[in-house]
């Protein structure tokens, strides 16, 4: 009887496309602080000074109907490439807890704390991927406001890589060492193991050690070296940081690392908010835009989510008075996420947010929804589960089936279709 | 058939006892004791004096020093801090000041040896502001505050139950929060607008509470908890001390009592508890007797008992920084204001688990998400060794590392080099065979000998004998 129901489960499955890969890999370019999704993916340029601040234009696009901020020229020109949730929402307008849903799905208030979806994704490929780079990579370091292994434990938090990407030599934490070459690592190696000889060794750290020596010295090495990429390439992801640190990503999703975190801060822009955005935008739209290319150019957007977005967004309305002179606060009600390749469908619009931009408007997206469709396309049931040390197995993602009210995951932007669980909700 | 099978097992177990191996030697000891009382390495001079006292006495005298010292008492503060889960932000939510008046709180239990017993009744049945009463932090750190969510952590805690099917929980349904008009002060109080004129609860061992209107319900509950009479309650923090020394419960996991998970030493737990108990809840008498005992004393033989254990992240953090010289800063991002901690705080002092760094998230440092012991995971990975093979922070530290540039200055020879290295960085002398080795190794390597220098310091923190706290523990 229960084989019978297995095997029908399995079929049904099948059928509704659960277990069909798309992709095989993730980059998100977290923007660290919350970016303004009215100077970025949702301009409203009819609000008045007030709303818009200083942006008081708008990029068209390459598609029809879709603009998106005056600064983001370079991504208006591929529209066709990606495309835009203007009705995130999740209500918190604190950064641990916005943080929190946007990279659990999770929300917070329960009794266990869920793992990062880079973690839940590393767990879940813990057997497929063999490759030696680790499954999750931040470039260069996760947030680490909340526990990014929640209740999956350590093993699958984010590798940071450390160093500057952007620098003239990107020192990957581990990896390289500018002051120790292969000879005199094995000079050190065999002092160690001479040491340890009459020691009460455990096996398991030579081995480990073995395991690092290919890390260092392999292959997995060269990805990290940018001096292997034209000059062109490096100056059309831009010289910044989070421009470098896209290159990287690139470079890593080539290789075949299932999660890499582009982690960019100074997004938190209370004060100063539209000076600090002149050099920031151009240096996103630069970043962004160059990745999403290149990708496509090398054929690995098919297999590649780009996801770009922060823990929230900022309040549409601009705080003029003091001491902000001109910021914008953090605003969970409703903001912007663009998503691209992987089995995204580009040059779409999901949502909307209301004429102020304050509420959403229409098909609201939470968290667990976005984060949901990701494990769709990359074969992973978003109504499986994950295993807990003391409560058993968990819904990977709790929120999907809390019956609140939900409009699904984001079947209008991917091709797999709707089972009808998700539709008769 | 399983009960009968665990009871064989049992029974071959205590017939093929291993003869008890010898006593370590004293610089095992040395660095033993320090690590798993204070959490810190012993100075070179301590070392010193430790090795070169005669008196027969002197690890006594040595316990009873590390007990009450300030890195004792806080390393202390820090494992409780873990099971209290103190937090400033997620999920606990303390917020700054709360955490530092709930450690200080801890501290101060500790420092003047509260009996257990006693320490427990404060912690359960205060009430009031989140600054002036401490302890009152207790109720606070729940993302979800529900009284079963209350109950459940107290059973957990006190008395090692992961899973209570009794109706106990009523007992801290009178507890409500309301907030005041200072920046994220918070008030815990009792609300006795309850119809129910009294009740009557049936604790799972049978036990009968009796509620009575207009009083605090949770004092019925923890006058039962904290008896005597309540065995249950001094065994699962014996056990727990047990833990903390060993890294092994008696009972394990130390927070999973149940009829089915037994001890694995009876004898030995009944002789701990009733010492306990005889001396009247005294946790540090507790620890004085474990510290002293055969088996913590006991030689690091390969065959049988040998447990080698991985040093807890703040402890590995701290002890690269105290090798070096070189200190991390830690400071926390929280609002409002940021707090910024001297220089020279060690990591096993901070406190507040929303305070991290990255070689703490990746030694891992506990996330104080959850009470559970497990959650502390001291399992070796790649990733770490990494970072000490071949980091650009490591290597860093010790070509600047003062420490290591008063030890060049201070030797002519690879000789006095190497003795200074290793005194520093083991906590031992070097041995003659050793001292061979790095003759041999400076002669070869042909390089500066400061170079060389640095290479035995790198050698010795890559060493699994640095990496490991070396105890002997048999059960």
């Amino acid at each position: 009887m229960r084989t019978i129901l297995l095997t029908l489960i399995l079929l049904l499955s099948l059928c509704f496309g659960v277990n069909a890969q798309r992709a095989k890999s993730v980059i998100l370019v977290y923007l660290d602080g919350g970016p303004a999704q009215t100077d970025t993916f949702d301009p409203k340029p009819e609000m008045g000074r007030n709303y818009h601040g200083n942006y008081s234009g708008v990029c068209k696009t390459n598609v029809e109907g879709i603009e998106i901020g005056e600064k983001l020229p370079l991504l208006a020109g591929m529209a066709d490439k990606y495309s835009l949730i203007r009705s995130m929402t999740h209500g918190s307008n604190a950064h641990e807890t916005g943080h929190y849903a946007m990279i659990t799905g999770d929300t917070s208030g329960g009794a266990v704390v869920y793992p990062s979806f880079g973690a839940v994704i590393s767990y879940m490929k813990r057997d497929s991927y063999k490759g030696i780079l680790p499954c999750y990579i931040s470039v260069t370091s996760a947030n680490s406001r909340f526990n990014e292994g929640g209740f999956l434990g350590n093993e699958y938090k984010s590798f940071d890589t450390g160093g500057k990407p952007e620098g003239s030599e990107y020192e990957v934490e581990g990896v390289v060492n500018k002051f120790v070459d292969r000879k005199r690592m094995d000079s050190r190696m065999s002092l160690l193991n001479k040491f340890e000889s009459n020691s009460m060794n455990c096996k398991e750290l030579d081995s480990l050690r073995d395991i690092n020596m290919e890390f260092i010295w392999g292959d997995s090495r060269e990805v990290f070296n940018l001096s292997n990429e034209p000059d062109s390439i490096r100056q059309r992801y831009g010289k910044s940081k989070l421009g470098q640190s896209c290159l990287v990503a690139r470079r890593l999703v080539e290789a075949g690392v299932p999660f890499v975190n582009v982690r960019t801060t100074g997004w938190d822009t209370h004060k100063k908010h539209f000076q600090k955005m002149n050099t920031m935008l151009p240096n996103l739209d630069k970043a962004l835009s160059a990745l999403i290319a290149d990708l496509d150019s090398r054929g690995l957007l098919d297999s590649t989510i780009v996801l770009c977005g922060g823990e929230f967004g900022r309040s549409p309305k601009v705080w003029w008075e003091a001491p902000w002179n001109g910021g914008r606060a953090h605003f969970g009600n409703a903001f912007s996420y663009l998503v691209a390749g992987g089995g995204f469908h580009g040059g779409k619009v999901v949502g909307k947010s209301d004429k102020t931009g304050e509420k959403v408007a229409e098909r609201p997206v939470r968290p667990c929804e976005l984060i949901g469709t990701v494990y769709l396309l990359m074969g992973i049931d978003p109504y499986g589960t994950l295993p807990h040390v003391s409560e058993g197995n968990l819904p990977i993602l709790p929120s999907l089936i809390d019956n609140k009210p939900s409009e699904g995951l984001l079947y209008e932007i991917i091709d797999i279709k709707s089972p009808d669980h998700e539709t008769t909700k | 058939m399983k009960t009968i099978l665990i009871f064989i097992v049992c029974l071959i177990c205590s017939v093929v006892q291993v003869a008890a191996s010898d006593r370590c030697q004293d610089e095992v000891f040395l660095r033993r004791a320090y690590l798993t009382v204070t959490g810190a390495l012993p100075w070179p001079q301590e070392c010193e004096e430790f090795l070169s006292d005669t008196n027969p006495d002197k690890r006594e005298q040595l316990i009873d020093k590390l007990l009450k010292s300030e890195l004792g008492l806080k390393y202390m503060q820090m494992h409780w801090g873990d099971i209290l889960r103190i937090k400033s932000e997620f999920p606990s939510n303390l917020w700054p000041n709360g955490v530092q008046a709930y450690n200080r709180w801890i501290y101060e239990q500790l420092l003047n040896n509260v009996p257990y017993d006693k320490m427990v009744q404060e912690l359960l049945l205060s009430s009031g502001s989140n600054f002036r009463s401490p302890a009152s932090n207790f109720y606070r750190g729940f993302q979800k505050r529900s009284p079963q969510n209350f109950y459940n952590n107290i059973n957990l805690l006190f008395l090692g139950n992961r899973n209570c099917s009794d109706n106990g929980y009523l007992c801290f349904s009178q507890i409500k929060f309301k907030s005041t008009k200072e920046w994220k002060e918070e008030i815990t109080y009792l609300d006795f607008h309850k119809t129910v004129p009294w009740q009557k609860i049936r604790l799972e061992d049978g036990t009968i509470l009796k509620l009575y209107p207009d009083s605090d319900w949770r004092e019925a509950y923890v006058l039962w908890l904290t008896s005597r009479n309540n065995r249950r309650f001094a065994e699962v923090l014996v056990n727990r001390m047990w833990y903390w020394v060993f890294g092994k419960g008696i009972v394990h996991e130390p927070d999973d009592w149940r009829d089915d998970n037994r001890p694995s030493d009876p004898e030995l737990l009944k002789e701990l508890t009733d010492y306990f108990l005889q001396q009247n809840f005294n946790i540090r008498a507790l620890l004085k007797k474990i510290l002293l005992s055969e088996q913590f004393n006991a030689k690091t033989a390969p065959e049988g008992g040998y447990t080698p254990q991985r040093l807890p992240a703040e402890v590995i953090v701290d002890a690269i920084a105290s090798v070096t010289g070189i200190w991390s800063t830690y400071s926390s991002r929280v609002p409002e204001p940021f707090t910024f901690y001297p220089p020279r705080t060690r990591a096993t002092h901070l406190g507040d688990a929303t305070v991290s760094s990255s070689e703490l998230e990746l030694f891992g440092k506990v996330s104080r998400d959850v009470s559970l012991e497990s959650q502390r995971n001291n399992a070796i990975t790649s990733r770490q060794l990494l970072y000490l093979m071949n980091s650009s922070q490591l290597e860093r530290r010790i070509r600047k590392s003062p420490t290591l540039q008063k030890i060049y200055i201070n030797s002519t020879n690879i000789e006095q080099l190497a003795t200074a290295i290793t005194l520093r960085v083991l906590s031992r002398r070097a041995t003659e065979q050793e001292i061979a080795m790095y003759k041999e190794y400076a002669e070869q390597s042909n390089q500066p000998l400061m170079e060389t220098a640095i290479d035995i310091m790198w050698m010795q923190m890559n060493s699994n004998e640095f990496l490991y706290n070396h105890k002997s523990l048999r059960l």
